[in-house]
């Protein structure tokens, strides 16, 4: 009987010490690991653009004029980075890595862009989802954008300043229409460069969908500096 | 279960203590690396997107 009852306290002291290393493991580990892994995503980014930029530069002075035709911009590889998203409004400081695909795995490194949606910049949506709550709390502070913010983008050559139009938006998980090239319910009725954001809504569940929609305001080459919207 | 492993563990009891601290770190890390990484996605946390893909 007494080892009985000891085996049994045993285990659901063990039980308990496993729920609590788990809690510790979701809110805190997963963000220590996806803070690591998005700067390593972006030291990748920045790795390959400032080869980019070196070899342009080199074959320029050898070849003359006959580097004016841009070459086409390279596919997206399936959970690599192509693009830092920026967005003020969400702290100073704020930078996320952009990958392709919206698998677990990839959104573990950073903010994930929707596959079948339209390019940076393209006319269309570019659609991108990030985790609210753990691996590192991207979009935690999600409902405070509102209209008019910016949220810029590069992707080594181009800055993008996006302007926010509506939302947050509070839907449902099915509602597969938001990310549509002309989103149905953010007003815009016309075929143009527009951007989707998606995150989950409750902050810990998964029953609705927080989207913000925003179009294309401003372009310009990453030598003319950074965007006015990212200037203190 | 942890008397009898306490039982099974060689040497005085400082080396025990030492076994005992080594096999707890040995089971937080199997635990970290491996059995929450797939206990996690179990949880409603990674659905962001609007397709569940």
């Amino acid at each position: 009987m007494r080892v009985v009852v000891r085996t049994l306290s045993e285990l659901c002291i063990t039980v308990g010490t496993l729920i609590c290393l788990f809690v510790v493991y979701v809110l805190f580990w997963t963000g220590v690991r996806a803070d690591g892994a998005m700067n390593h995503q972006i030291d990748v980014l920045h790795d390959q653009w400032s080869k980019q930029t070196a070899r342009p530069k080199s074959t320029a002075g050898a070849t003359g004029a006959s580097s004016a035709a841009p070459a086409p911009p390279a596919p997206y590889v399936a959970g690599k980075p192509f693009a830092i998203m920026y967005i003020p409004r969400l702290g100073f400081t704020w930078n996320k890595p952009v990958l392709e695909n919206t698998a677990v795995s990839t959104l573990k490194k950073g903010l994930g862009h929707y596959a079948h949606t339209a390019r940076l910049g393209q006319v269309g949506n570019f659609a991108v989802a990030g985790h609210r709550r753990t691996y590192g709390d991207p979009f935690v502070d999600f409902p405070r954008l509102r209209p008019g913010d910016a949220v810029v983008l590069t992707d080594g050559t181009t800055w993008f300043t996006y302007r926010i139009d509506k939302g947050p938006y509070k839907t449902v998980p099915t509602d597969v229409e938001v990310i549509d090239p002309v989103p149905r319910k953010s007003g815009y009725t016309r075929a143009g460069r527009y951007l989707t954001l998606t995150t989950c809504d409750p902050e810990w569940g998964h029953s609705h969908r927080l989207i913000v929609w925003a179009h294309l305001d401003s372009t310009q080459p990453v030598e003319e500096g950074e965007p006015a919207a990212l200037r203190r | 279960m942890y008397g009898w492993i306490w039982r099974h563990l060689p040497g005085n009891v400082w080396v025990r203590a030492l076994i005992a601290l080594a096999l707890v770190l040995l089971v937080v890390y199997v635990l970290f690396q491996y059995v929450f990484p797939w206990a996690e996605p179990l949880l409603p946390f990674n659905d962001v997107t609007v397709d569940n893909q």
